[in-house]
């Protein structure tokens, strides 16, 4: 028996000599699959795919989910179809507050999964190969899903598909163990009876399908990793981090990145300063509503967006009208809290904090906000909510004299703020959308002063129908010249500016006049994206 | 082998009994200078002899555990508590001790155990009222307010126990060919024999059920706004009058109120169950009709009403009456009506106002009759008719024999106290209120004496008294009953998803109050 099962491997060590002299690559790929077992290097780039490379789309999968204990509470999860498939796919979600952790228990459901498939399938040599496939397309839809994987709160299925797969094929093994009494191979040593080579096939072919799926995710879905680590920043109110970011993928244009990068601006005082330093065409991206139909993914910022803009109550609305259809998630409940604190709301504010309480891993967030319950001064004192503060509406009106979102309708059709802020805001929202005779009425307030490099170029924008407009401001002086020499310079442009925007971009880069002429050409003065209203009625 | 799961089973057992708190009064004990505090507030409060037991939590930051006695009628009762201060009672021992103090009062005594030892706070007291209340209570499940929906349903709570069920749920995974809504339920003189709901967008309809069996119904007529709305089922015939309402809602920016909802035109209907028949009771243009409710004896229809008229523009075409009544949302106001009607013709006389809150720049709405008749209970905010999103919104009360009208000072709240049903005996009434945390509406049960006036309320017990906050739903429509719904829910949903709705055939009651003047587009059918 011994001898019989050390042939094999003598036979393939003299098959292999010469290309090793040949090939480097191939021979370090001998090297490490003879030190290494391919299930174990298996085992080491899934880990890395998904707690590093995919961990913050699974991060915000967390956000995006929400999980406890109390069935009750889950009733919601477990009375859909699958539903204790999907509650515990969202408790093993959790795991993922810590990506390393997160990636690690999903690099060992896919390498145990990949084991009891050439386990159960009897597969040998070259053959094993196909053990590893399932979880490679696991990985492989996951990343074709993209921001679906958590869009709509589909969250169970990330982890209880292959916690299902994983189920059925330990059952099968058992059986198998149990009738036919097949020896196991060993998980953390190449099975016995394989040569090197055959294990550097199955390396070479792993690591080609694992390179087509991060190729695929870089060229068909660059946006999703860029979303979930803005996302990732703004819970962190990392504002800072969320512009270096935003500006490293300015050629990358999306809403929520869009809404995302204006947040951080605002919050740092620079919406009128670096707007524009990122392409706002907006590019279409791949996510579904629960009726599978393509979504604009409104979902992903307007909570947000209305509530950074200080429109708390139609954030706790957005808020509300998401809970309704996907149940609560973590991200909701938390900005639900900061709004019930925001509005002095207490006893509500509690409530979601109750519920948060439950949830595993949010001491950080119930440690920063439970103070503040019962506590104006303390809300008030948060240097978010302090700004938020500054933008909220004085007088009350009903949102539906808006155009949506809100937070940019409300703020074309300001008459009154209660500080510079929300007048710089207003401001913005005018030249984003382009509609200059509301830019040119809101100016007034800041007439005599040096506007920001913004409003100054809407300024000189304006003039072409208001000459003189410009001499109302001081500092224009300096601004002239760089924008009769765009003017001159584009020229030969104008013709095609949809054709052009992204080749001008990096020459223009942050500069309004560009986007004014060559950006966003799709913004129309009605509204930008909206909710669905479908399922609509008075509650 | 079966001694190996017997001692696994023994263990078990050993481990669930020694996990539940031991009941034991403290023998050495401090006093405290203030009372316990306890969610939710049972103190003082009047309850049915029939109620579960009223479990709660104490907080005490300080105590590690809790022992609560209750004593009245040589009755008395422990409960322990661990660091949580969740106090669950024992049922039988709290149905014997409600039993026993009929009439009577009960004495609570909450102990804590803090790091000095146990501390006694001051005892509180509830009473029980000779009179139960009606066992069961149905309610929607809904998420408060706002436009979408999903998962929701309608429940039934047996008041008694903790035994919540299921009467309908719609589609737990969203679905677009079969998402639905479903509200309005109803049933005649609190009898579950008779009852309604409403299913809209798909499978939309109208729900009867009578005799055990489900049947679907629809309003479509040229003379009738949309379908029937707000129900009332005729005390003693096989009729049930409606409202029929064009609906809308808009949600403030920065308002403590987060929603208005209003009505642009609303009508009475009156549908002959048997026939199939649905005719007008009133049909105006400029009156807005609402919340019918018949009278015990079912010769007086009660209904609220406003007339939009001065607050519209005449130069103004109809189509902007939406946003005209918009701008004044609060100048809206509803009074209270009332018009007689004979069961034997069928005929309706001429409408009478019972309440004129317009005057006094109030506005009425869901007017409920006691079930012997004498009084009126209604809710009165500042202004508009959806008083569930009001903070004005106060429960107050019309004699229907003196004609005196008051607030139910002690029923009422800071915030939205609104839609209510009385227990079948008129000793009880069910209400919703936002006054937990001004957001999730919760039932309370309030006793109503002979002389009118109301008691503290409670809210209705629940087994994990937690479960008032962890619930992201609020109760919504409390029709209380003397029996439980009998009908399956398989029942329901076969009805519900394989029938098409039957039209109800439009036949013009000749007493039908018209008024079209002003009135647009297509010519009306005249009745």
């Amino acid at each position: 028996m011994q001898k019989s099962s050390k042939q094999p491997h003598k036979a393939a060590t003299k098959q292999t000599a010469a290309p090793l002299k040949k090939k480097d690559s191939v021979f370090s790929f001998q090297l490490l699959s003879a030190k290494l077992p391919v299930l174990v290097i298996f085992f080491f780039l899934t880990w890395l795919w998904s707690g590093w490379y995919y961990g913050s789309v699974f991060y915000i999968s967390r956000e995006y989910s929400y999980w406890v204990a109390d069935s009750r509470i889950m009733n919601f999860v477990l009375s859909q179809p699958y539903g204790i498939l999907r509650y515990i796919g969202r408790a093993i979600l959790l795991l993922y507050k810590f990506p390393w952790l997160g990636g690690l228990v999903m690099a060992l459901m896919l390498t145990s999964g990949s084991w009891l498939t050439g386990y159960c399938l009897r597969l040998r040599g070259s053959w094993r190969t196909l053990q590893y496939l399932p979880s490679l397309l696991y990985m492989a839809v996951v990343t074709w899903n993209g921001l679906d994987i958590f869009f709509e709160a589909r969250t169970g299925f990330i982890f209880g598909i292959p916690l299902l797969a994983l189920i059925v094929l330990m059952v099968c093994a058992l059986i198998i163990r149990s009738f036919s009494r097949k020896t196991t191979p060993a998980f953390f040593a190449n099975p016995a009876g394989e040569s090197p080579r055959q294990h550097c096939i199955q390396l070479g072919i792993i690591l080609v399908i694992m390179a087509a799926v991060v190729g695929f995710d870089m060229w068909k879905r660059p946006y999703v990793r860029v979303i979930c680590r803005l996302l990732d920043m703004e819970y962190r109110q990392d504002w800072n981090g969320i512009q270096k970011l935003a500006r490293e993928n300015a050629m990358m244009s999306n809403r929520p990145m869009a809404c995302s990068y204006a947040i951080a601006l605002v919050q740092t005082g620079q919406i009128a300063e670096r707007l524009y330093d990122i392409r706002l065409d907006y590019d279409s991206l791949h996510v579904h509503g629960m009726d599978w139909k393509h979504n604009n993914a409104s979902v992903l910022y307007v909570p947000e967006g209305n509530y950074y803009g200080g429109f708390i109550e139609s954030a706790q609305h957005a808020c509300m009208e998401q809970m309704v259809m996907t149940g609560p998630t973590i991200r909701l409940l938390k900005l639900q809290t900061k709004c019930a604190l925001m509005r002095e709301e207490w006893e509500l504010a509690e409530k979601y904090l109750a519920l948060l309480r439950l949830v595993p891993f949010e001491g950080a967030f119930l440690k920063k906000y439970e103070p503040m319950v019962r506590h104006l001064d303390k809300v008030n004192a948060d240097p978010e909510m302090a700004l938020i503060r500054l933008t909220e509406p004085i007088h009350d009106s009903f949102e539906n004299q808006y155009q949506q979102p809100l937070f940019m309708g409300y703020n074309l059709l300001l008459v009154e703020g209660r500080s510079s802020q929300a007048l710089t805001n207003s401001l913005s929202v005018c030249l984003y959308t382009k509609l200059m005779p509301q830019f040119v009425e809101r100016l007034e307030p800041i007439v005599g002063t040096t506007p920001s490099s913004i409003i100054m170029d809407g300024i000189l924008l304006a003039e072409n129908k208001q000459p003189g407009l410009s001499q109302h401001f001081t500092g224009m002086n300096f601004r002239q010249p760089q924008f009769q020499t765009f003017l001159h310079t584009v020229q030969p442009y104008m013709k095609d500016r949809a054709g052009y925007a992204n080749e001008l971009f990096p020459k223009y880069k942050g500069y309004y006049p560009y986007y004014y002429f060559f950006g966003n050409l799709k913004a129309t003065k009605k509204g930008y994206t909206s909710l669905s209203s479908s399922s609509s009625g008075v509650n | 082998m079966r001694r190996q799961i017997l001692y696994i089973l023994c263990s078990l057992l050993f481990i669930l009994v020694g996990c539940k708190q031991k009941a034991e009064l403290p023998s050495q004990f401090s006093e405290a200078n203030a009372e316990a505090k306890i969610y939710p507030d049972y103190k003082d409060v009047v309850v049915p002899p029939n109620i579960a037991p009223l479990n709660f939590i104490v907080t005490d930051s300080a105590a590690t555990a809790f022992v609560t006695h209750l004593q009245g009628g040589g009755k008395e009762l422990l409960a322990a508590a661990s660091d949580n201060g969740v106090i669950k009672m024992d049922s039988t021992e709290w149905r014997a001790l409600l039993e026993a103090n009929k009439g009577g009062e009960v004495k609570v005594d909450v102990y804590a155990k803090r790091d000095g030892g146990w501390v006694h706070f001051k005892p509180y007291k509830f009473s029980i009222a000779e009179e139960p209340i009606d066992a069961f209570v149905s309610y929607r499940l809904i998420e408060p307010g706002y436009e979408l929906y999903r998962q929701l349903g309608i429940y039934q709570r047996n008041l008694t126990t903790f035994d919540e069920k299921p009467i309908y749920e719609n589609n737990r995974q969203y679905a677009e060919g079969e998402n639905h809504c479903i509200n309005c339920h109803n049933f005649q003189m609190g009898s579950t024999e008779n009852m309604l709901f409403h299913v809209r967008s798909n499978h939309s309809g109208t729900i009867i059920v009578q005799n055990g069996k489900a049947h679907k119904i629809q309003f479509k007529d040229s003379t009738i706004i949309t379908s029937g709305v707000y129900p009332s089922w005729h005390p003693t015939e096989n009729l049930v009058a409606f409202s029929t309402n064009k609906t809308g809602q808009v949600f403030h920016l920065y308002h403590p109120e987060k929603i208005e909802v209003m009505d642009e035109r609303s009508d009475l209907l009156l549908y002959d169950v048997a026939k199939n028949e649905v005719s007008h009771i009133i049909r105006t243009t400029y009156d807005l009709e609402t919340f019918p409710c018949w009278a015990p004896d079912g010769r007086t229809l009660y209904y609220c009403t406003s007339y939009i008229k001065p607050l519209l523009i005449p130069e103004l075409p109809d189509s902007t009456v939406t946003q005209q009544l918009l701008l004044k949302y609060d100048s809206l106001r509803y009074n209270l009506m009332s018009i007689p009607f004979d069961p034997a013709t069928r005929s309706f006389g001429q409408p009478q106002l019972e309440i004129d809150a317009a005057s006094e720049q109030k506005s009425i709405s869901v007017p409920r009759v006691s079930p012997d008749g004498r009084y009126i209970l209604y809710t009165k905010g500042d202004y508009g008719q959806f008083h569930i999103w009001h903070k004005s919104s106060d429960l107050w009360v019309k004699d229907l024999q003196t004609g005196e009208c008051r607030p139910l000072q002690e029923a009422n709240s800071d915030d939205v106290d609104s839609f209510h049903s009385w227990s079948s005996n008129g000793r009880w009434f069910v209400f919703s209120s936002r006054r937990m945390d001004h957001n999730y509406s919760r039932l309370f049960v309030a006793y109503f004496d002979k002389q009118g006036r109301a008691r503290k309320p409670f809210l209705i017990p629940q087994e994990d008294p937690e479960w008032n906050v962890l619930l992201l739903k609020s109760y919504n429509v409390p029709e209380m009953s003397r029996d439980a719904v009998r009908i399956s829910l398989e029942a329901l949903h076969k009805c519900i998803y394989d029938t098409e709705a039957e039209n109800a055939v439009y036949k013009p009651n000749p007493t039908a109050i018209v008024k079209l003047d002003g009135v647009t587009g297509a010519s009306p059918k005249k009745p």
